[in-house]
This record gives structure tokens, sequence and C-alpha cells, in this order.
């Protein structure tokens, strides 16, 4: 490796280190999904969603996946990319990539890189299994799944953040819990804004999960709650920021090097 | 010739303000094995610590073979091995993949027979399948070493490696680490054994609260180390010590019971017998003697006293 040169190497044995703890847990990492989207299935899909009309003449059960997918991808990206980062800080083996020739980068792309396949993984776990319940037809193939490594970076990073601030177990649960769930359920993942009356409609905008989820829902049915380049913005938006944040936790060794 | 590791001015003041490191200067030769002796809390995890790139300095600049650790922390670190004080490691990983792991984060290419060769030299062959957790706390530490020297470093750090270590893997380890500086490695290990600076080192630096307060070649260092200290309890208290000793380096107690003389106990002529004799022809009667071998905290408070003295 010649001086100052991307460290590809050392960027690919994070990765590959963290997707081996993924396939050594690779039953249980998958049936979660499975298991909770078929439940979500036979107690919305059946149950409810036959009282239910069309949502903008996408069948409800169908129009629930996207939200369902983000959702997951939420949860996933968060938990992953924070474990990933938590764990060798509480064991301590976080002291081999700091005393590597890896630069901040590099490091974060491992992490976040591996977090990334992980959850993008399971969201299309989840669409796969939902094609067993529901007829699904994707408008823009392509976006969706730029939309969903998008917002799997964007969610893994902040995981990152997380997992570098947390000083325990405790409070790694603590954003998902408290913050993106909630965020999730009002953000539109079960039903169409439209439906609301105002002001809660209007409020309801200032949840930026409402634009991730109009945004992906778009790249299957053509419709949405709001504009596709908002949500797209609105993305890009809390990507810059959550790499602002991690660029200064590096630059000040905030909770990393004394 | 350059020296493999140069440290300028480094200090260290952590967040709490604590001062670990004060205004330390050293150089690392080529090849040596240099042993950083120090009581605990003295700073030697900081030192090392900053020069692998793990704490960030306040002040003062290393460099590792010409490369300076912060502006050129790739060409730097590429040349450092670390093994650390506490036993870190991924539980549920085999053996053969940590080692592995750790050669490509350094940016190495996978290399089976470099890595076979580092699990044989340390006997972790037989264990090469073996999870981290299913091993002994020896086992752990060598698998340790064999992480930091899966990338073939020139320059390997060696945190307090025997501590806790039963007598027998000290002796392994120490065998160890003659092989290693015999194939070129530099090695800088901390310790808070006399005894293991002692066996070990080419050159010993001592560190307390911070400070470097000498670097001397062993055998030197060792002289220093082997004086001990003669005190006589005196049957009748004088005011001076009399003319006749002044030959003696002696000093009297304050409260002028005991007189104290402190020699070289390897010295051919240690200077005891002559001083009884001419005490007992000068009749100073004494009521019992002891001698001290002077301990590592004794060093410590003679060389920083002798410090503060030239400093004065
Ligand atoms: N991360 C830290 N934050 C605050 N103080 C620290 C930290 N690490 C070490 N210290 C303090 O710095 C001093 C030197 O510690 P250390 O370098 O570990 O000494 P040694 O390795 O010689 O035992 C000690 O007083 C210790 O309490
Ligand atoms: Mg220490």
């Amino acid at each position: 490796m010649s001086v100052g040169s991307f460290n590809h190497r050392g960027v690919w044995a994070i990765y590959r280190f963290e997707m081996y703890r993924f396939l050594r847990t690779i039953w249980t990492g998958l049936a979660t999904p499975v298991i909770t989207t078929s439940l979500y299935f036979v107690v919305f899909g059946s149950a409810i969603g036959s009282r239910m009309s069309d949502i903008g003449g996408v069948d409800y059960g169908a129009f629930i996946v996207p939200g369902l997918m983000m959702l997951s991808l939420f949860n996933e990206s968060i938990f992953n990319a924070s474990f990933g980062i938590h764990m060798p800080r509480f064991l301590g083996t976080i002291y081999e990539p700091l005393s590597a020739p890896l630069s901040p980068f590099e490091i974060v792309l491992g992490y976040v890189g591996a977090a990334v396949t992980k959850a993008t993984s399971v969201a299309l776990v989840i669409l796969a299994t939902a094609t067993l319940f529901v007829d699904i037809a994707i408008l823009h193939p392509g976006w969706m799944l730029a939309f969903l490594v998008l917002v799997a970076t964007t969610f893994c990073l902040f995981g990152f953040i997380v997992g570098i601030w947390a000083k325990g177990f405790e409070q790694l649960q603590i954003i998902p819990m408290l913050i993106v769930t909630p965020l999730t359920f009002l953000g539109g993942a079960f039903y169409s804004i439209e439906v609301l009356p105002e002001p809660w409609r209007t409020i309801t905008l200032f949840n930026p999960v409402v634009y991730l989820i109009s945004g992906f829902r778009w790249t299957f049915y053509g419709s949405a709650d709001v504009g596709v380049g908002v949500s797209l913005a609105a993305t890009f938006a809390f990507l810059l920021l959550c790499l602002a944040t991690i660029w200064w936790i590096f630059r000040t060794g905030y909770r990393l090097k004394s | 010739m350059q020296p493999v590791i140069s440290i300028r001015n480094l200090s260290k003041r952590y967040a709490g303000g604590h001062e670990a490191l004060k205004h330390v200067s050293l150089d690392i030769r080529r090849g040596e094995i240099f042993a950083l002796l120090g009581p605990n809390g003295a700073g030697k995890t900081t030192l090392i610590s900053i020069v692998c790139g793990i704490v960030t300095p306040s002040a003062g600049t290393v460099e590792a073979d010409g490369h300076d650790i912060v502006r050129d922390y790739r060409a730097a670190r590429t040349r450092i091995g670390l093994v650390p004080q506490e036993l870190h490691t991924d539980a549920f990983e085999p053996v053969w993949s940590t080692v592995a792991f750790s050669r490509g984060l350094f940016g190495k290419p996978s290399d089976s027979a470099k890595i076979e060769q580092i699990l044989r030299d340390l006997s972790l062959w037989d264990k090469r399948k073996a999870k981290i957790k299913e091993l002994s706390g020896g086992m752990k530490r060598r698998v340790m070493i064999a992480k930091a020297l899966a990338h073939e470093p020139d320059i390997l750090f060696l945190d307090e490696p025997t501590a806790g270590v039963d007598v027998e893997l000290r002796r392994d380890m120490w065998a160890l680490v003659r092989r290693l500086r015999d194939s070129g490695v530099t090695i800088i290990l901390t310790t808070h054994y006399i005894e293991e600076a002692e066996e070990m080192a080419d050159r010993v630096g001592v560190i307390s609260k911070g400070e470097l307060i000498l670097v001397e070649e062993k055998h030197a260092l060792m002289r220093k180390l082997g004086r001990k200290r003669l005190t006589l309890n005196l049957a009748e208290p004088m005011e001076t010590v009399p003319e006749g000793l002044s030959e003696w380096d002696l000093t009297l107690s304050d409260d002028r019971s005991e007189l104290r003389y402190e020699f070289d106990a390897n010295a051919e002529r240690t200077g005891v017998p002559s001083l009884l004799r001419r005490m007992s022809d000068l009749g100073i009667g004494f009521k019992d003697l002891a001698t001290e071998q002077s301990s590592l905290e004794d060093i410590f408070v003679s060389l920083t006293s002798d410090r503060r003295e030239r400093a004065a």
C-alpha cells in the first residue's frame, strides 16, 4: 500500500468481519422480518384491508408494502450500524481500526457499508415475503433500489453516530424506540396523509419520515403525498447532516479517542 | 543512525484535566529492546497510545521511521504493531480469522503462509480453529501478539506483556521478544518490574508521574539500582559526622541517632567492613544495624529529587 492511497483491504476487512457476524445469525436475522411481515398482512391486509377501499387506486395490502419496507429499513439501519460500531467500543477492540492505517472515511465505509448491505437485504426479503400475499407491480424499480440504498445509507450514518454517542446498550435502543418508530407510524406508513383532517395533515408535514415513505411509495405506484423532488432533497439534507456530524466526531475524537 | 522513533516534547492532558505526560522527549534506536519502566499511572500506556494513534496528544510531535504520526499517519502506522495492555478480543472469532483480519486492516494482501508462520512461532497453530473465548489468558495474549505481528511491523509495542502472566509464560514471552529483535524488529515494552527491564532491555527509560526521568543503558541503570543503604543505630547521638569518617559519604538522621551509608552492592569494595573497623577504632558504638536494597520507589524518589536539585 503506498502512502496516501486508499486502503481498500482495510475497508474490506471491516466489511467482511461485519458481514460474517450477520451471516452467523442469518436465520434469526431474516426469519424475524419474514414473520413480522406475514403478521402485518394477516392483520392489516386481510382483517382490516378487506374493509378498506383502495387508496389512490392501489389495493390497501399493496399500499402498505413500501411503508413496511421503510419501517424495517429505518430500524435495521440504525440497529446494525449502531451495534456495529458500539460493540468494538464496548469490547475495547476498537483500538485496532484506530491504530491501523485507515482514514475516518475508510472506517465509516467499512462499518456503514456492511450495515447498509444488511438493512437493504432485510427490506428486500420483506418485499419478497409481501409478494406471497399481494400483487405488487413496481413502476420504477431502478429508482426503488436507489431510494432504498440512499435511505439505508442515511440511516446507517445516523446509526453510526448513535453507536458512538451511546454509553451503553440501553442508550442504543432509546433512539429507535423513542423517535424513529413513532415517527414512522405517524409518517403515513399505513395510510395516506390525504385522509387526515386538518390541522393534523399540516402537522404531519413536519415529520421528515413522511417525505421518505411518500417518495419511496412513488417508486412503486407513481403517486405520492408530497413531491418526489422534496423527498429526495429532504433525504440528502439529512445525509449531509449525518456526514458533517461524523466528520466532527473524527476531528475531535469524540468518544472514540481521548 | 536515524532513530526509529523520535518523540519531541510530548504532553498529554486528559479531558478531566489530568496531566498524564509532561514534555517527554525520547529517541528509540533501530533494532533495540527498549523498556519503559514506571509504576502504575506513570503514563506508560498514554505514551504508547499516542504513538499508535489511539490517543490524541495535547502538544509535541512523534515520528515513526521519519514519518509524522499525524500528518503522515498511514506510513507511520503501517510500520507499527501494538499489543495493548488489556486483552481486548472478539470472543467468537476463530484465531485464524482474527489474525487474518488484522493483516487486512493494515492493508496487506492476504498471505496464508505468513499467518501460518506467525501462528507456529507463537505455538498457536494447533489452536488456529479455536474460538478466542475457548483460550486461556496466556493463549489470548499470544493471539494479541499474533494480531500485532500479522502486518509484519518493524516496530512492536508491548504494553505490560507479562502482567498477570505465570512464570513459564513469562520466560516464553522473553524468548519470543528476543527472537523478534533478532529478526530486526524494534521492541518497546512497558513494565513495572525492575527484573523484567533487567532481563530484557538494551536500554531503559524510567517514567514517573508523566515525566521521563532518565534514559540509560541497562547496565548503567542496574549499577544505580544495585545500591544498598546501611543504617547504623548509634549508641550515643552525635552532633555531626566525625572528621575521622569523612572518607565515607555518610548522612546523619534528623534526630541524630542514626548514621546512613549508601553503597554499591555490586562493587568489589563496598566500604562497609572498613567503615565498621574505623568506627570501632574511634570508639563510636552502635546498638543495631540494617541494610536494605533501594526499591524502585526509592530510586524514583532519588531520581526526581536529583532532577529538582539540578533544576534549582
Ligand atoms: N482516558 C483517560 N482519561 C482520563 N485520565 C486518564 C485516561 N487514561 C489514563 N488516565 C490517567 O492518566 C494517568 C496515566 O495513565 P496510564 O498512561 O494508563 O499509566 P500507566 O500505563 O503507566 O499505568 C493515570 O493517572 C490515569 O488515571
Ligand atoms: Mg498502562
